[in-house]
């Protein structure tokens, strides 16, 4: 390498000695790098309040409050784009309650208590999982 | 060194590594894949090839960035320096697979561009927790797909080795849009303190390499001859091995004196193909062999054999 080269390398490499961390410090500084203390800490919450229905299966728990509903994704989803909907009498999808994605706790606030979920992924048309309370 | 552009210049040797890559590449694959199928049943296959292929071109581009400062600071590691130009052709194809799979699952399938849809789909980007990180995953496909269609001995003629150069230090453009698409994007959805720890082990290990690396070459450009009536005294004849060099800085730029059949010989000490360190080569058959890809200059005039027509500049000398 010529000398401008080499001072080049070395100004290069000074500089991103500085930015790859600061990058990796401000991407994870929000993040809560044990999953098992998040999930942890908020079934604390939840046991503080006093649930109206309660249902649980392999994929979800969800537990219903008079203005909100708490499911707790206890797995990824094989589907992305995965949504949860609350269903009517006729057991269809009606209201959108939001989206799911990675294992972890979800709070939608409900105006009614719904009849019970359907999660589905509506690219694939698929339905991950449905039940009435 | 050929007089006619090839393909691919096989020898013995690029068969030998270009087989080990192959087979890494496969064994990575079969063991990511083996792992998922035990570990995370609910994966899917797509997922699964994101994943697979996205970390084995995050590994194989540590490896590439790692090659160049050890083979500066232990000379063992030159044979693989020769090879690496495969290395990061074969690490382009793995993060072709990722970003091909990606844009498929997660853009091909609605009614807008999907190449629209990557910048368009995710408009959060003032966001850290949702940037759009595809973004730069794309940008730095782009950047990997430039330099593996340029890297070519053809290219590296036509464009001129400083240009091809100044084109190929891209990577580290490429490196900082790696990691901050894995950062923003796969920890935020899948938070793992492993690939976290991993990554953040990744960097340490090739940042202090090429740091290490670099000052220890400042250190070297510091060392100056001292100079009398417009000649520098750089060494006596005894402290030159035969059909070895030693070198020197002059004037910022470093100088390769060579003893070979009982003559020396002055040259620059970058080679005028990849700029690879002339003096830490040999002489053999006569010539100057640059130990990075065997490039070859006659010591008397710096010029490379008929019918090559590359040419190093040479410097007088004097014994006292």
């Amino acid at each position: 390498m010529t000398f401008g080269q080499r001072k080049a390398h070395k100004y290069i490499w000074l500089t991103l000695a500085i930015a790859i961390p600061a990058i990796m410090i401000f991407a994870t500084k929000d993040l809560n790098i044990l999953p098992s203390k998040k999930i942890g800490k908020s079934n604390d919450l939840v046991t503080n309040k006093i649930a109206l229905k309660i249902f649980e299966n392999d994929i979800v728990k969800v537990s219903l409050f008079e203005n909100q509903m708490e499911v707790i994704l206890k797995a990824t989803l094989k589907n992305s784009s995965s949504v949860i909907y609350e269903m009517n009498i006729a057991g269809e999808k009606s209201n959108t309650l939001g989206q799911l994605s990675t294992a972890g706790i979800y709070k939608f606030n409900i105006k009614n208590l719904p009849t019970g979920i359907i999660i589905s992924d509506d690219l694939k048309m698929e339905e991950s999982t449905k039940f009435l309370f | 060194m050929g007089l006619d552009y090839q393909l691919v210049l096989w020898s013995k040797y690029k068969k030998s590594y270009d087989k080990i890559i192959v087979l890494g590449m496969l064994l990575y694959i079969i063991i990511f894949a083996g792992v998922t199928l035990i570990f995370n049943t609910e994966t899917s296959v797509e997922t699964m090839i994101i994943r697979a292929f996205g970390s084995l071109a995050i590994i194989m581009l540590h490896i590439i960035l790692v090659i160049g400062p050890l083979a500066r600071l232990n000379t063992a590691f030159l044979p693989i320096l020769f090879n690496r130009r495969h290395l990061g052709v074969s690490m382009f194809m793995a993060a072709l697979i990722h970003g091909g799979f990606s844009v498929f699952q997660f853009h091909a399938l609605g009614d807008i561009n999907p190449i629209y849809s990557i910048f368009t789909s995710n408009m959060e980007y003032g966001s850290l927790s949702n940037f759009p990180f595809q973004v730069l995953g794309f940008l730095a496909l782009l950047i990997l797909f430039v330099m593996a269609s340029t890297s070519h001995d053809f290219f590296l003629g036509n464009l001129s080795a400083k240009v091809w150069k100044r084109l190929h230090m891209l990577v580290y453009v490429v490196y900082v849009l790696i990691i901050a698409h894995v950062f923003l994007g796969a920890f935020q959805q899948e938070t793992s303190l492993f690939t976290i720890g991993l990554l953040v082990i990744g960097f340490f290990i090739v940042a202090s390499l090429h740091l290490i690396t670099a000052f220890k070459e400042s250190k070297i450009d510091g060392v100056k001859a001292k100079g009398k009536d417009g000649w520098l005294k750089v060494c006596s004849v005894s402290e030159i091995e035969d059909d070895r060099a030693k070198i020197f800085t002059v004037q910022n730029e470093r100088v390769a004196i060579f003893k070979y059949d009982g003559k020396l010989s002055a040259i620059h000490n970058v080679c005028k193909h990849q700029g690879g360190p002339l003096g830490e080569g040999k002489v053999i058959d006569g010539c100057i062999t640059c130990p990075w890809h065997g490039y070859q200059y006659l010591p008397i005039n710096g010029q490379s054999p008929p019918p090559f027509t590359e040419k190093v500049a040479t410097y007088e000398l004097k014994i006292e």
